[in-house]
């Protein structure tokens, strides 16, 4: 009798022949973009995608082309804060999906742009009867279609505004082998240190290079006066780097006028520059700028 | 997976149409040795249906479902915009009024190739130009699994 290995083919799926193509196409549109960068932090809540929105900002300001694509499958704000608004209707051609324009023409893919209403919520079946099982099946398919069906074009940098917590980073690691690397981000609150930590963890355990830490919200800014105060009691967040054996990137003062400008869709950092906030933010970049440059020599 | 005909000792080869399922709990595909033409049935359950369809591939080969951008995506969202559903049926052979046209989109991505060649092929048969929810119904009766 024959064996698995005497039978050719599968039968006529050609599965294996269909994942490689997936993969090509992938692999086609991601050869296009520069150097890849995630934005992440164990912890919810602490400002990764307005950060990411406002380095991609810096960015563009500079003058590279800057995309953003929004992994945060289930809590998609990245369109929102770059002024894409819902209701835009998709440009579909036989060869992918075209990325939303955003404010300094930052390309962008979200779920919130595939959604009809600003309210639908991210549902893969009708009804009650999605397990667990199947919506995590179905959003490792939704990010690659995202990474690879968008027409990014060429990019210098392509940001991933990464969802709360660190599991979406096997995904990230399977889909874009050759990240240049994550920017980890925590508030200078004890329990936020306590979960990025977590993180940072995990991804040198997995080999996932660490561009370095950001202590986002690190000081109020008076909007009037630009003095700066205390938000949160915690660790010094230097310190924590030091003990993981990462850089520090900065700290970043927290500024009221950042959700003023998410909700009309201006970039905070291209109006407010020389803010304290605005200044943080370049500096980070620099930062960022600089562990590309010396990993790519 | 293959499947070998023990008889013949040849390897059976998968049935392209002749499968309408609405389900996504489970894959039905069917296998038929060319030699004798003896045809059997793969069932799978919801944990193997999920871990196919993680693979984001359509069973029976690529269509035209696969090749949408983001094909998967546009069809699998409860609630998605109406520029993602680019895999709609062909209209150069056959009409499908609307209702069909929602219903074959509510056919799991796995297996959407397979149950459209299916109902057109079925009407194809029996010279039917318009496909509608009546002669959907026709054809789950006749070959749904």
């Amino acid at each position: 009798m024959k064996t698995y290995e005497d039978l050719a083919t599968d039968g006529g799926s050609n599965i294996i022949g269909q994942v490689v193509t997936q993969r090509e196409k992938l692999r086609g549109r991601l050869d296009q973009i520069k150097h890849k960068i995630a934005l992440l932090s164990g912890k919810g809540g602490v400002g990764k995608s307005s950060l990411t929105a406002n380095v991609a900002a810096c960015l563009a300001l500079q003058g590279h082309k800057v995309g953003i694509l929004d992994a945060d499958l289930n809590g998609p704000s990245i369109a929102k804060l770059l002024g894409v608004p819902n209701e835009e209707k998709l440009k579909v051609e036989a060869d992918g999906v075209h990325p939303g324009e955003g404010a300094l023409g930052i390309r962008i893919m979200s779920m919130d742009m595939l959604l009809p209403t600003a309210d639908a919520p991210v549902m893969w079946t009708e009804g009650k009867e999605a397990t667990a099982v199947w919506v995590s099946t179905m959003e490792c398919t939704a990010l690659r279609e995202l990474l690879a069906d968008t027409i990014w074009g060429e990019l210098d940098y392509l940001l991933i505004d990464m969802p709360p917590g660190s599991d979406r980073m096997d995904n990230i690691r399977d889909l874009v082998p050759e990240l240049a690397g994550v920017v980890e981000i925590t508030i200078p609150s004890n329990m936020s240190q306590h979960i990025v930590t977590k993180s940072i963890t995990k991804n040198s355990n997995l080999g996932v290079p660490i561009i370095g830490l950001v202590e986002n919200m690190a000081t109020y800014v008076c909007p009037h006066c630009n003095e700066e105060g205390d938000l949160f009691q915690g660790e010094d967040t230097k310190a924590l780097a030091e003990k993981k054996g990462i850089k520090f990137l900065g700290s970043i003062p927290f500024d009221t006028r950042i959700s003023g400008n998410t909700r009309s869709g201006k970039m905070f950092f291209a109006e407010h520059q020389e803010s304290p906030t605005g200044k943080a933010i370049s500096g980070v970049v620099d930062k960022i700028l600089e562990f590309i440059e010396s990993n790519s020599k | 997976m293959k499947f070998l005909c023990v008889p013949c000792d040849e390897q059976m080869e998968t049935q392209k149409d002749g499968l309408f399922n609405e389900s996504n709990r489970s894959i039905s595909l069917k296998f038929k040795c060319k030699k004798c033409g003896h045809t059997m049935a793969m069932l799978t359950n919801r944990f193997e249906t999920e871990f196919v369809s993680k693979l984001g591939v359509e069973m029976g080969g690529k269509s035209e479902v696969s090749n949408a951008p983001m094909g998967m995506v546009g069809s699998s969202l409860a609630q998605g915009k109406e520029e993602l559903k680019q895999a709609e049926p062909a209209t150069d052979e056959v009409e499908w009024t609307q209702g069909a046209k929602d219903r074959i989109a509510k056919v799991p991505f796995f297996v959407r190739g397979m149950a459209k060649k299916t109902v057109i092929n079925f009407a194809r048969e029996r010279g039917i130009k318009v496909i509608d929810e009546t002669l959907m119904d026709e054809v789950r009766e006749k070959v749904g699994m």
